[in-house]
């Protein structure tokens, strides 16, 4: 633990909480004796469809003092009695405006209509104008689901995760890699979440697609620095996904059927305004479309890949007081190998399935609670044949999770929120069965692992003067891995010397922790603002990863006595800046980030290497550090709207096994990486965007020299991770063509061309030899294989 | 072994999986230059000791990678005045010249005379060169027994090719590793590794195992072996072949330099896998292997 900081912080934080107290206080009998405060609460949503909006203003005109709605379109406002015009406005809507005496507290449940002049895209979760220099909020990116539709879409597909990679600070992990690195951060640190409940694996076919169908969507908020408190478990990021509610007073349907997939969303009612549910499926058909083009004799016939998801939901109202939701998400991808030259046929397979109810319960028009009891499963299977030898290789993890989150709007300087959470984990790290004709091959027990990982947590985001406004908060983490557990203890041999029996719910090992979280927003003028932000996290479940690209064969594994959780500190400092009335938003950020316990596989380590053995024997510990500057700039309203990201960034590790204990840069350090994207309204009708986006290439350890064994030749490698592949850059184009609106639906047709100038970007490098040895004439050239050329696509988008 | 081939297969099905991706969604390879660092010259150790025979090193150096290779670099990496010292712990031979040896790339061996590898013995490698001294131990451990060993032709692949098949009892108190080589007799010119040549007997100690052996490349350089008449017969044998297997019984060191060699033959360069330093047991400044073959024979007649 870094205790400087920690120790001025918490001076900090007990002097800040008694200040707040007193001034409260002060405040309060000074409003005795002056005026009464009273409390305005309720909900917003949209009229047509019931749903309620996040992020909505709600304020009083002649003050200007307001809040915004909640992540369940709540709000609660407490103001100085008086006679007030009450607005509450979201883009794309028409405000709300009424006069009202407050000399006591009301319940209002306001209900936006949608401008009717803007006929274009409804842009369901909107931006509060200044919102971006006004809030506490450091490091954040906010995504309307309407703006990921316009972007240009890959086959077809419009995709959540991959818009968030337009972010600066965000780097995707490739073509062909899951997982995206946050401010160098690894796949495994950013949390993500689907209404309440963690995602494990957010790719669909190595990262190609995310698990995310857009059309099930209302909200995406991506946090990538000073993450507040009520948020923990993972070092880098949160992804904080909300699925729609589902239209409470209509049914709905909208679909499209693209090249490569196609999805069904329906929505509706089941008792108008009160009950609704939305479910959403999508599948590809690459399989079936390939199946004509691989003929019976091919050696691959028979092989296929196919992906699925669909998500669930339904709510319930049963009065201003108590809503209730249930929501499920199954995904799958499946991919089968079939070589009938080699009489070989593996199947391997993986997938989410979450499931999540809540309860959101209102105590009084202050305090606000959400419960949340969530199960969440996380398989990988691989089964093969080949003969007579079968093997089965699974791994996973399964949580069963619950939460308790309270919002305490005690006046509109404070808003304080509060909770705990508790998760009870099980773990399949690697188990492999196998058989040979009838004998069964020794390969360990099944190894499963438990572990409970709860927080509690407590934040204020207080507005100290009209200038300085801070968040901060403090949360405590704790994670028990308990038994039944065996741990294996070896020599250098890889002989096991000792075996550790705990017995079922016996303690293993126990880790806790504070953790102190804090932002601050200075506002230099009503344009501009200063936000600077200190966070501490801890991440006690980690990805092992054992090849340089991530694949869905990576393992979830918990802290145990051998793996110390993950650490890192963040510090971020940001000039925010508004033009032209908000029209205009642009930041600069720079951020410096610590990381401990980083966690990699041991040079050389291999499956075998599991059986009867802890998995954590094979691994290797070391730090790691990042830093860097964004800058970003991006024109909200008009016709024309859009952004321009650039982050320039420093990633490095260092561990005392890997690269002779030097320190090495990250696979995914990458040096730069800009992102543009552009939006367009030509007219009523038609729309185009086009985005570009360019990295400096991925690092990667290659062979320098080569000598000779065995009549063979081997490969002696660099500098670990000393070489860059080429840089990656590529222009997406789409055009959008609004159909005419027919009475029973609407519908649209998306063009799209993924790589415009056909830019064969590095997927990996590998070196090719030809000739014979012993006949002294020998080359190696190397080869560099890309992945997608330039690829057109088009897709017919519906609704009714 | 078996059970090594499905997990090796699975390790290369990733990338497979890859590579069909890469099929449906049209790829593209093209030739590219690269701008490597400078590499550290390294002495490049081959040597073995069996019971019954005389050790034999081959030396070279190692080379930058993308260096031409003909036959004039090749000269150029072959060593031949190196003073090489191999002992039993008490009695020891030197032998400074080495001896043309066609089966062998390169054709020069560092061949003993007078020392004779026995069971159960450890011997000592020096190596004086070019100023360097390079140190490595081995040990030859106790040859194995096969219950039986046999020919077996693959229905799958038609009526004449086949594998050899072997049942065999693991030892159930010590700690075994083994490496498998087969030679054709009139067809291989020497003992030539079989395919994933070498086993650790964590996966089958004690336990009686029924496995089939693949026939391996003599080096995997030869682009000769893929010509369409010969790959339908690639990793096996033909009915007829007179096939002699030489399984030997190797230490851990010995073991660990094989399995991350064949690691990286069969797999280096793939960006799915991490690539696997090789673990040398040779001390000293220098790379490669030291090791002792505890071997045992076996003829066997495809038929």
């Amino acid at each position: 633990m870094k205790l400087n900081p920690q120790k001025y912080f918490y001076i900090l934080l007990i002097i800040v909480i008694s200040f707040v107290f007193s001034n409260e206080c002060k405040s309060q009998q000074k409003s005795k004796q002056q005026s009464n405060k009273h409390t305005i609460s309720g909900y917003v949503k949209d009229a047509s469809t019931g749903e309620y909006l996040i992020g909505a203003n709600v304020y009083i005109k002649e003050t200007l003092k307001g809040t915004t709605t909640n992540r369940y379109g709540f709000f609660s406002l407490t103001h100085d009695e008086g006679e007030y015009h009450f607005v509450v406005s979201f883009i794309g809507y028409t405000n709300y405006d009424k006069i009202i005496n407050l000399n006591k507290n009301y319940q209002i449940n306001v209900s936006l209509k949608l401008n009717a002049i803007l006929t274009k895209e409804v842009v369901i979760t909107g931006e509060k104008e200044d919102k971006n220099t006004q809030n506490t909020k450091v490091g954040t990116f906010e995504l309307p689901i309407e703006k990921v539709k316009a972007l240009p879409a890959f086959m077809g597909e419009v995709d959540v995760l991959k818009t968030i990679q337009l972010a600066p600070g965000v780097q995707s992990a490739g073509e062909g890699n899951t997982g995206f690195y946050i401010r160098g951060g690894g796949p495994d640190q950013n949390l993500i979440l689907l209404d309440e409940a963690v995602v494990y694996n957010a790719s669909h076919l190595f990262g190609f697609f995310s698990v995310f169908n857009a059309d099930a969507l209302k909200n995406v908020e991506l946090t990538k620095a000073g993450m507040p408190a009520n948020y923990g478990g993972r070092l880098a990021s949160v992804l904080d996904i909300s699925m729609k509610e589902g239209n409470n007073k209509k049914y709905k349907v909208n679909g499209g059927i693209g090249l490569i997939a196609s999805r069904l969303t329906i929505e509706g009612p089941i008792k108008k305004d009160t009950c609704s549910f939305i479910i959403s499926g999508r599948r590809t058909y690459v399989d079936i479309i390939m199946k004509p083009f691989m003929d019976e004799s091919s050696s691959f016939s028979g092989s296929g890949y196919y992906f699925y998801d669909l998500n669930t939901k339904i709510n319930y109202i049963f009065s201003d007081k108590d809503r209730v939701f249930l929501s499920g998400y199954f995904g799958r991808d499946v991919f089968t190998i079939k070589s009938a030259e080699s009489s070989f046929d593996n199947s391997i397979s993986w997938g989410n399935a979450t499931v999540s109810f809540r309860w959101n319960h209102l105590y009084n028009d202050k305090l606000f609670s959400n419960t949340s009891i969530i199960y969440n499963d996380y398989q990988f299977n691989s089964s093969s044949f080949q003969n007579q030898y079968e093997m089965e290789l699974n791994s996973g993890i399964r949580d069963w999770n619950a939460k308790l989150d309270y919002t305490y709007l005690l006046s509109t300087k404070h808003n304080v929120k509060f909770g705990v959470n508790y998760i009870y984990h099980t773990f399949t790290p690697n188990n492999a069965t196998s058989q040979v004709s009838d004998v069964d091959l020794d390969l360990g027990e099944a190894v499963k692992l438990y572990s409970h990982d709860a927080a509690a947590y407590i934040s204020d985001d207080f507005e100290l003067t009209e200038r300085i406004k801070f968040n901060a908060g403090l949360r405590y983490t704790y994670f028990q891995q308990i038994g039944p557990f065996d741990r294996f203890i070896k020599n250098e041999r890889g002989e096991t010397i000792d075996t550790i029996h705990y017995d079922k719910n016996e303690n293993v090992k126990t880790y806790n922790h504070l953790e102190p979280r804090f932002s601050l927003r200075f506002k230099v003028n009503e344009l501009s603002s200063i936000k600077l932000s200190y966070t501490q996290n801890y991440q006690y479940i980690h990805l092992a990863s054992v090849s340089s690209v991530s694949l869905p064969t990576d393992i979830w594994v918990p802290s145990s006595s051998l793996v110390k959780p993950q650490f890192g500190t963040q510090y971020s400092l940001g000039y925010y800046r508004n033009f032209k009335q908000n029209v205009y938003e642009s930041y600069i950020e720079i951020y410096y980030k610590e990381l401990k316990n980083q966690i990699e596989y041991k040079e050389g380590a291999l499956p075998e290497d599991n059986i009867n053995n802890n998995t954590d024997n094979n691994f290797t510990f070391g730090e790691g550090e990042s830093y860097g500057v964004e800058l970003f700039f991006k024109k909200r309203k008009g016709k024309l709207t859009g952004w321009i990201g650039y982050t320039l960034s420093w990633t490095t590790r260092k561990f005392p096994e890997i690269n002779q204990g030097k320190e090495y840069f990250a696979k995914y350090d990458r040096r730069h990486d800009v992102s543009i994207v552009i939006s367009y309204d030509i007219n009523k009708r038609l729309s185009c965007s086009a985005i570009w986006v360019y990295a400096t290439g991925n690092a990667m350890t290659l062979p320098i020299s080569r000598y000779v064994i065995e009549g063979n030749i081997i490969n002696e490698y660099s500098e670990k991770n000393s070489f860059r592949m080429p840089a990656y850059h590529r222009m997406d184009l789409s055009l959008t063509y609004q159909l005419k609106k027919r009475k029973k639906y609407e519908s649209n047709i998306n063009l799209s061309i993924y790589n415009v100038y056909n830019r064969y970007n590095p997927y990996y490098i590998y070196f090719e030899t030809t000739g014979n040895i012993n006949d002294y004439d020998l080359e190696i050239q190397a080869k560099q294989v890309s992945l997608f050329p330039i690829i057109p696509s088009i897709s017919w988008n519906f609704k009714f | 072994m078996m059970l090594k081939n499905i997990k090796q297969i699975i390790k290369k099905t990733l990338p497979l999986m890859m590579m069909i991706m890469t099929v449906f969604f049209t790829s593209c390879e093209k030739d590219i230059t690269i701008d490597l660092p400078e590499s550290e010259e390294k002495i490049v150790v081959e040597g073995w000791i069996e019971q019954g025979e005389y050790a034999k090193i081959i030396l070279t150096k190692n080379s930058p990678y993308f260096s031409v290779v003909d036959s004039i670099a090749l000269t150029k990496l072959i060593i031949t005045d190196a003073t090489i010292t191999v002992s039993d712990g008490q009695i020891k031979e030197v032998i400074k010249t080495p001896t043309v040896n066609p089966n062998y790339f390169p054709p020069l061996v560092y061949t003993g005379s007078t020392l004779k590898g026995e069971i159960g013995k450890t011997y000592y490698l020096k190596i004086e060169v070019e100023g360097k001294t390079l140190t490595a131990v081995t040990t030859i451990p106790k040859p194995i027994i096969y219950d039986k060993i046999w020919f077996e032709v693959e229905q799958p692949k038609g009526d004449s090719l086949g594998l050899v098949w072997a049942q065999y009892s693991d030892p159930p108190e010590t700690k075994n590793f083994y490496r498998i080589f087969t030679k054709r007799v009139n067809n291989d010119r020497k003992f030539i590794p079989i395919f994933f040549s070498v086993y650790d007997d964590i996966y089958f100690n004690g336990k009686t195992l029924t496995f089939n052996m693949y026939r391996g490349f003599e080096t995997m350089t030869d682009d000769t072996q893929f010509e369409e008449d010969k790959y339908d017969e690639i990793g096996y044998f033909k009915l007829g072949d007179t096939i002699i297997v030489r399984s030997c019984s190797i230490d851990k060191a010995h073991y660990d330099f094989w399995r991350t060699i064949e690691n990286e033959i069969y797999s280096g360069g793939n960006p799915f896998s991490t690539n696997v330093p090789v673990v040398s047991n040779i001390k000293g400044g220098g790379i490669g292997i030291w090791g002792g073959y505890g071997a045992t024979y076996d003829t066997v007649i495809a038929k």
